[in-house]
């Protein structure tokens, strides 16, 4: 346990429970109570409903963070995310407006980001030796001037027939499906991520990979399907991100690979590889959707909100190593 | 324990405030919020300050939210949080036309009035539209401008933002159609349309290169900001006999105006910000108050301003047309050279 999250604060064995407690998911958790202990206190308007209401804008980008993290755990990154939900968005709006059924619609996005992801992939696994944050730079700069060009004068585009969108961005009862969504692909990619062969290699590759070469990993084959993939999640986000717009703009999914990063650090996914969850990833993107939720209720300046969350991450990122620091002197004391 | 002590002492100040009907705001209690496109628009704030002003006045109370980006997304988020809150009336100015429409019409939904300002949703998603001045009003504006200052008669050249900019070109059309069914235009030629992109220096090399092919040029309209800054400098600094006039910011073009040869440009013309921030507050108190639904032909008194009558928008819904843009001259360029 303590070594797959590589979070754990105190590395000496104890019991399962206090592990579990100590442990950086166990920390994520009392702050999750803890911040919604607080956003309800300080918002009048903050309760379940209105949480659910407000949710789903942020949900889809949590779909972002799944792959990320897989990426992220490879000790790799990929920046031309946002770039990709646009691009899908954008052809998902030109698909639907010609009136296709809008499953072809659902295909169009999820094909078009596959695309995406693959153009990624195969720069990539071809010239291993390229940095994953430039390659997915200038693609970040490609998809998105596609996307430009595509939408030509005026920017934006809005789909005509709303119906399908509409129905994506339904509920049942008060619980909107994309919450399902959520956490049904946060499972699925959690347990692949912890408990599969498939996530093993994933973090051996991320703790060193030329040692998982020669252990007969196949490396490149799995950084194929890992950068494809996260291509395919964001022509999803982008899918859902229409079903709250009706539309797509030069400006759609600007940032999000940024946001998708900090849920997954903040999570304790290390981004130099190998260590983290998806757990902790989830909770972490929860913590943050209901900050932003419940002090957006009162109003406060948007840049201040960010600020916050940027101050937790910092904190969230250095104090595992403050603690550590803090008990390797204790035992110098001693 | 603490949210119960404080909802006691709302609902007792509540009660004391309805006890006491002596306060005569039209929309005592009512929640107001103003939302921008983002933060750090100097020229939405004159608007905002104005609209918290004259809303404030009346009894309401305002909040003035910007989303994180000034992108259509953002402020998706912003809509959702305020209709979580018990807001009596939202009023925006949109990012984008039509992807705020299913936020706007959840809101309306929950009974929450909406009016767009400085910048319109399309008609579905909103129950008015305050516009800060029609387009026929600017063309005419701009073209007896052009028309005073050649004395009547000549050779006038327009420079414009970008070929594609919707509303410079709205004008620009505005400003044609007018020539052709009005003789008192008749001597006026409108010898090329330029487009300076927005950019400043491309602006100075069209201004030069109108110059240099019309040495008969009397006037250049720059219905852009951008542009008539550029003008203005270029025709300044060479002394050039060709006037200027169109659609500027105070602040950029105080030396520039003046009705003395040493000034390029003798006036020109923009919204009238704090009569739009007046005009969208009262408006929106007037949606509240169901004074008006923001159906046509509706009509209401909007205080001071005076009354108006509900019209059809461009885009096929409805609007209150503020009225012409306000001229600035000489006499008051200084003043507003200080708020924009």
């Amino acid at each position: 346990m303590a070594g797959k999250s590589g979070r754990s604060i105190n590395n000496v064995p104890k019991s399962p429970v206090k592990q579990m407690i100590f442990s950086w998911e166990g920390i994520l958790v009392l702050l999750f109570i803890a911040v919604n202990i607080f956003c309800a206190n300080f918002s009048e308007f903050y309760n379940l409903k209105s949480l659910l209401r407000q949710m789903p804008v942020y949900l889809a980008e949590i779909f972002l963070m799944l792959p990320m993290a897989y990426i992220l755990v490879l000790g790799e990154i990929d920046i031309s995310v946002g770039s990709i939900v646009c691009l899908s968005a954008t052809m998902a709006c030109i698909v639907s407006n010609t009136g296709a059924p809008f499953i072809v619609v659902i295909l169009a996005a999820l094909l078009v980001g596959t695309a995406c992801g693959a153009v990624n992939a195969f720069v990539l696994t071809q010239f291993e030796e390229l940095p994953p944050m430039i390659v997915t730079l200038a693609t970040q700069i490609i998809f998105r001037g596609i996307a430009e060009i595509v939408l030509g004068n005026g920017g934006s585009i809005s789909v005509t027939n709303t119906e399908g969108f509409s129905a994506l961005g339904g509920k049942v009862g008060r619980i909107p499906y994309i919450l399902f969504l959520v956490l049904i692909l946060g499972i699925i990619a959690a347990v692949i991520l912890g408990k599969c062969t498939f996530g093993r290699r994933v973090y051996a590759i991320g703790t060193n990979r030329l040692a998982a070469y020669y252990s007969g990993i196949h490396v490149q084959k799995i950084r194929f399907i890992i950068y494809t993939l996260m291509g395919t999640i964001s022509g999803l986000c982008a899918l859902f991100l229409i079903s709250s717009s009706f539309g797509a703009n030069t400006t759609t999914g600007n940032g999000f690979e940024m946001d998708a990063i900090a849920m997954a650090v903040f999570g304790g996914i290390s981004s130099t590889g190998g260590k983290g969850n998806i757990v902790g990833g989830l909770i972490s993107a929860f913590i943050i959707v209901c900050l932003r939720v419940g002090l957006g209720q009162r109003n406060i300046h948007p840049q201040v909100i960010l600020l916050i969350i940027g101050v937790l991450l910092i904190g969230a990122v250095g104090l595992p190593n403050i603690v550590k620091e803090i008990q390797k002197k204790a035992k110098m004391a001693k | 324990m603490n949210k119960k002590i404080v909802s006691a002492v709302l609902c007792g100040a509540m009660i004391l405030g309805s006890a006491v009907p002596a306060m005569a705001g039209t929309a005592d209690g009512k929640k107001i919020a103003l939302v921008g496109k983002s933060a750090g628009n100097a020229f939405f704030e004159i608007a905002a300050a104005s609209f918290v002003e004259t809303a404030e006045a009346e009894g309401a109370t305002v909040d003035t939210v910007y989303p994180e980006a000034a992108t259509a997304d953002a402020q998706i988020k912003v809509l959702d949080n305020l209709i979580s809150q018990d807001y009596d009336a939202i009023c925006i100015s949109a990012n984008d036309v039509n992807a705020l429409q299913a936020k706007l019409q959840e809101a309306m939904d929950e009974g929450i009035k909406i009016s767009c300002f400085d910048s319109a949703t399309n008609p579905d998603s909103r129950q008015i539209f305050i516009n800060q001045a029609g387009t026929v009003a600017v063309g005419q504006a701009l073209l007896d401008a052009v028309l005073d200052i050649a004395g009547g008669e000549g050779q006038f050249a327009i420079l414009s933002a970008t070929s594609q900019a919707a509303n410079q070109n709205a004008w620009i059309d505005a400003m044609k159609n007018i020539m052709e069914s009005d003789d008192t235009y008749a001597n006026l030629e409108l010898v090329e349309v330029a487009y300076g992109d927005d950019e400043p220096q491309k602006s100075t090399d069209q201004t030069a290169a109108l110059l240099e092919k019309y040495p008969d040029l009397k006037v250049i309209c720059a219905p852009t900001t951008v542009g008539i800054a550029a003008a203005a400098k270029y025709l300044q600094d060479n002394g050039s006999a060709c006037k200027l006039t169109g659609l500027g910011l105070p602040s950029e073009m105080l030396e520039y105006t003046g009705a003395d040869d040493e000034h390029s440009c003798p006036y020109f013309y923009l919204w009238d910000m704090q009569g739009l921030g007046k005009l969208s507050a009262l408006t929106t108190i007037a949606l509240v108050n169901e004074d008006i639904t923001g159906a046509l032909d509706e009509t209401f008194t909007a205080g001071d301003l005076g009354d108006y009558t509900i019209t059809e928008a461009d885009d096929g819904g409805t609007e209150v047309v503020l009225g012409a843009p306000l001229q600035f001259n000489p006499d008051n360029i200084e003043e507003m050279a200080k708020l924009y």
